[in-house]
């Protein structure tokens, strides 16, 4: 589904990424841990493309992102996007948000762009909102429909940047519930997170990244009860201890 | 001194100098159609990837703003035409002369407005599969152009203003008509003083109109 090999990426002269394979199988749940500036995010956003790897090679179902005869706009449909800070359109409804995708990229038309729309936000519990704005919406909300958003694409898979970091305590359990939905359906995802329960009651694998390479990657079982490296073993001795 | 006031010489001015009005109105939402299409070109142009055309579009932008409206007014009727042959009429050099000089502030106002918009919104449009062209056009321009609401009001009151400096080629506007009046009946304190109202009406009117607009606009978004 999506194939990392030997990815590096710099930022001028700092090397953020140093080396990363990682292949992600159709269906799987893969959680990507680590410190804040470990690189997690910008892998995620590698393969998205909102970054341009500085070398290496990223295949997204079977299209080679680095290649330019690879039509950019019609792969990362493939793989969208959930983003920290929600990033929904503050203009648009709701609906629009989540139908936007659809009629535009996926040339739907209206009528069935808004049919899925509907269907799409029923699942994350939100179709009373169809028309309200962004702004109308508490943050946990916004994160569903941004969800939905993704959604309406029918990608091979979606990507999640740290998806309850901007959130406030109590609203972080409505995302985590719908994304738990969407992977028992099936969805392959790949997860930038901070919340450790969520990674090791939902993923297959968990990747722990630090110093811009993946340090170890395990099930979660392994990974959080039985820890091999030394920095992941002090990364854990810090985050479990407050969560 | 000898000066007496005369109200009767305000009231009978004012009629006169209708048709001047309607001529600065033309010449200025003339200008400011055309200098709006060039500003949101030039403005785009200077956020382009394209390093040919950023450096166009600021040296078109600088030229412009570095140097004195009345001067690229007389370039452009009296200069342009003695190089090339063509002749245009007074007003038409009017309108291009503000569509040409308003579009180097709108280049500004635009490119900054779009420049506000958080980059988050692009990357949210990019990330579902939309193109440069489609994220622009749906998502960024539309909130952008919100923001610039306000500004191109501004740029409004200044390009009418700036048509009075369209005497300078004749064309009968309101300031070259209230110099007319004056040549028959010497009245320049009566006149220019209800010149002055006249514009300070039609500027009101528009910020008038621009505060409304702010108003109905934020209320549509704090719902």
């Amino acid at each position: 589904m999506i194939e990392i090999e030997n990815l590096h990426k710099s930022f001028g002269s700092l090397e953020v990424i140093k080396g990363i394979d990682l292949h992600i199988r159709p269906g799987e749940v893969v959680c990507i841990i680590g410190p804040s500036g470990s690189g997690k995010s910008t892998v995620l956003r590698c393969i998205n493309r909102l970054e341009d790897a500085t070398s290496g090679r990223i295949i997204l179902d079977g299209s080679d992102l680095s290649d330019p005869a690879t039509n950019i706009n019609q792969v990362r449909a493939e793989a969208t996007m959930v983003f920290q800070g929600f990033n929904l359109f503050p203009h648009m409804t709701v609906l629009q948000n989540v139908t936007l995708g659809p009629v535009k990229v996926r040339r739907m038309s209206k009528e069935a762009a808004d049919a899925l729309g509907i269907e799409l936000l029923q699942k994350v519990g939100l179709a009373e909102k169809a028309g309200s704005f962004p702004d109308q919406l508490s943050g946990g909300q916004q994160q569903r429909v941004a969800i939905a958003r993704a959604l309406a694409l029918r990608p091979k898979a979606i990507l999640f940047d740290e998806p309850t970091s901007a959130l406030d305590p109590e609203l972080v359990g409505e995302v985590l519930e719908v994304m738990k939905q969407l992977a028992r359906e099936g969805m392959t995802m790949v997860v930038v997170t901070h919340e450790m329960g969520f990674a090791r009651e939902v993923a297959d694998r968990v990747v722990f990244i630090d110093q811009g390479i993946i340090q170890e990657e395990n099930t979660p079982d392994e990974l959080f009860g039985n820890p091999q490296n030394p920095r992941l073993r002090d990364f854990l001795g810090k985050v479990l201890s407050h969560g | 001194m000898g000066f007496t006031f005369e109200w009767q010489v305000m009231l009978e001015t004012f009629p006169l100098l209708l048709s001047g009005v309607k001529l600065t109105i033309i010449i200025t939402l003339g200008g400011l159609f055309f200098g709006f299409i060039i500003g949101a070109v030039t403005g785009l142009m200077k956020l382009s990837r394209s390093r040919f055309l950023r450096k166009l579009a600021g040296i078109y932008v600088e030229s412009i703003r570095g140097t004195p409206l009345i001067v690229q007014v007389m370039f452009l009727y009296f200069g342009v035409p003695m190089a090339t042959g063509l002749r245009i009429t007074p007003v038409a050099a009017g309108i291009i002369a503000i569509a040409v000089n308003s579009g180097a502030y709108i280049a500004e106002i635009v490119r900054g407005a779009v420049q506000s918009v958080d980059v988050g919104q692009t990357e949210a449009g990019r990330s579902i599969g939309l193109t440069r062209i489609q994220t622009m056009r749906y998502i960024i321009w539309p909130q952008a152009f919100r923001r610039m609401i306000p500004p191109l009001g501004n740029q409004f009151i200044i390009s009418l203003k700036d048509t009075s400096l369209l005497v300078v080629i004749g064309v009968a506007e309101l300031t070259r008509v209230g110099q007319e009046i004056i040549a028959v009946n010497f009245r320049a304190f009566e006149v220019w003083l209800t010149v002055g109202i006249v514009y300070l009406m039609m500027t009101l009117s528009i910020a008038k109109v621009l505060q409304m607009t702010e108003e109905r606009l934020e209320k549509r978004s704090a719902r």
